[in-house]
């Protein structure tokens, strides 16, 4: 009897999800929405002895709450060197329209410093296979050392626009757990896993034996910051900074960007970066800069006292890409793609890219580029790499 | 350092959120809003890529991305929604009138959000006005029916314009 009144009630239930699941996948379609990009890529550099195809699959997940709040999600998945899958959480946000100008965000976003790490960083837009070198390889070793290698950070941030005659004006403030001390981090916990190991090359030079003794035209030491997202932070200072844009649209946007974060467990040592960021489109090209300067402090010995001192670096980069299928019909939807960046005072180098990007359809395209960068106190490096990138 | 830090958070959310005068311009159509905003950053994707049901999840996405307001999101999926639409659905919701004005077709289909007609429009795509005298007429009617026919990586819309509004267009934009 008590099987059979089981037996019932599963059968009741069956029928009555049987019935709701439609339902259910009707709604949930309305507000869940699965896009993102994915990319294969042969890459032959000199510098890291590397020569061997990678693929990554970068799933971004979006869900509709309701017309107030949004909620997005970016994972990075991919393959290390090991075999072993890796995986990054690139961002995972809320958005909260607050009126039809004003969208506060809360969770791990991605900065809006520049214009590089918000809005140029998916790989199969119109652009470089590489990341620009100012802003690092992006958990990757490369021979130019960065200036600001953030991409998403976890904390709050604010956007208004605003039309004002012809312009738009952006406005982006955020406030995050910032950076920290390498040196701590590396004092603190054994660097284990792989990812560790890539993202502290990115502060510590390829080219130098001991990342301790970088310095400067005056022989100090510079400091190196980690600024890899944490859910923790060491001091109690924030990072904050922001964004403050003028676009005519469709052509030009033009914006300038801060960032001050403090990095030592004290709370007085910051690192501050000011950016200038150029984005010209036309018909037949793109043309998009930026140019970072930053000061980091650091405790140095003045007349046997500890003081605290800053060590200044600057770096930009100009990237053009010409739709060259738009003058010349038998090339297609052919691109070329023409890159110059430097970085001075510390870790000098500077660096030229051509490439051709091909696209198969709006959303598909086959990149192929060679690299030089020429680094002043260090071998230069080569690279060739052919990516075929997808968005969907 | 801290307190100097709070101060400068505050005085940065304070200035963000104080009321300014905004002198709002004409507001722009959504097929103008895509002409101006998409190709910042990417090429146009094809609208019949995505459902209006995802479209609608994916532009408050795009919102905060591509510094979007809430009435211009609006406005990118009104003009969605007609490029979505079936030409004979079109012709149900909102019988065309019996003489086809054809700047009344560049308007309904929103073709100068990215084309220049006559020196005004977008410049996403080529100008429209020698179109027909530099390609030929038979090249802008399958363009239209059939936009990533010549460049796989055009982002114009299928848009359902009948056969009839079509003719009245080519004939507008004819060597007179």
């Amino acid at each position: 009897m008590r099987i059979i009144n089981t037996i019932r009630l599963v059968t009741m239930l069956s029928a009555g999800l049987a019935i709701q699941q439609p339902l259910h996948a009707a709604e949930s379609s309305d507000r869940f929405v699965f896009v993102g990009y994915g990319d294969v890529k042969y890459e032959s550099a000199d510098v890291a002895g590397t020569d061997a195809f990678s693929a990554r699959f970068v799933p971004i997940f979006l869900f509709s709450l309701n017309d107030k709040m949004h909620v997005e999600a970016e994972l990075e998945v991919g393959l290390n060197e090991d075999g072993e899958t890796e995986t990054e959480l690139e961002y995972a946000d809320i958005h909260y329209f607050l009126n039809d100008n004003t969208t506060i965000t809360a969770g791990k976003f991605l900065l809006p410093f520049g214009q590089f790490s918000a809005n140029w960083h998916p790989s199969w837009i119109n652009r470089s296979i590489w990341t620009p070198g100012i802003y690092g390889a992006h958990g990757s070793s490369q021979a130019m050392d960065p200036m600001l290698p953030i991409l998403s950070d976890v904390g709050v941030a604010a956007q208004q626009v605003y039309q004002v005659g012809s312009a738009k004006v952006f406005f982006d403030v955020f406030m995050t757990n910032g950076p920290r001390s390498e040196a701590e981090h590396d004092e603190e916990e054994v660097v284990e896993d792989d990812h560790d190991i890539a993202f502290a090359r990115l502060f510590s030079p390829t080219t130098t034996l001991d990342p301790d003794v970088d310095e400067d035209e005056h022989g100090e030491a510079f400091p190196e910051v980690e600024f890899e997202a944490t859910s923790s932070d060491n001091n109690s200072n924030k990072a904050f900074g922001g964004r403050i844009a003028v676009a005519f649209l469709p052509s030009i946007e033009i914006g300038t960007s801060y960032y001050q974060g403090a990095y030592d467990e004290g709370g007085q040592l910051d690192i501050r970066a000011n950016g200038i960021d150029i984005n010209l489109i036309s018909t037949h090209a793109i043309l998009r800069g930026e140019y970072i300067r930053t000061e980091t402090d650091a405790f140095v010995e003045r007349d046997h006292e500890d003081v605290i001192d800053s060590f200044s670096r600057n770096g930009w980069f100009l990237q053009g890409t010409f739709f060259v299928g738009h003058l010349f019909e038998e090339l297609g939807s052919t691109e070329i793609v023409i890159e110059h960046a430097q970085t001075k005072k510390v870790e000098e180098a500077e660096r030229w890219m051509v490439g051709i990007n091909y696209w198969l359809d709006p959303r598909s395209v086959i990149k192929v580029g060679y690299e030089d960068t020429d680094v002043a106190d260090g071998p230069d490096d080569k690279r060739f790499a052919v990516q075929f990138s997808y968005g969907f | 350092m801290k307190n100097q830090s709070t101060i400068n958070i505050f005085v940065l959310f304070a200035s963000l959120f104080a009321s300014l005068h905004v002198h709002s311009s004409e507001p722009l159509s959504g097929a103008e809003l895509i002409n101006n905003n998409c190709a910042r950053c990417h090429n146009s994707r094809p609208i019949q890529e995505f459902s209006m049901s995802e479209w609608k999840v994916i532009m408050p996405h795009m919102r905060e991305k591509a510094h979007l307001t809430g009435t211009e999101v609006q406005a990118i999926l009104n003009f969605m929604e007609i490029a979505a639409t079936p030409a004979k659905a079109v012709k149900v919701i909102e019988p065309v009138t019996i003489a086809v004005d054809p700047r009344e077709v560049l308007t309904r289909y929103g073709c100068q959000g990215c084309h220049q007609v006559q020196g005004a429009g977008g410049t996403l795509g080529p100008s429209l006005d020698n179109v027909i005298s530099d390609r030929g007429k038979a090249f802008f009617l399958r363009k239209v029916k059939e936009p990533q026919f010549n460049n796989a990586s055009s982002a114009m819309p299928q848009m359902p314009i009948t056969d009839e509004e079509l003719e009245v267009l080519a004939e507008f934009l004819s060597p007179k």
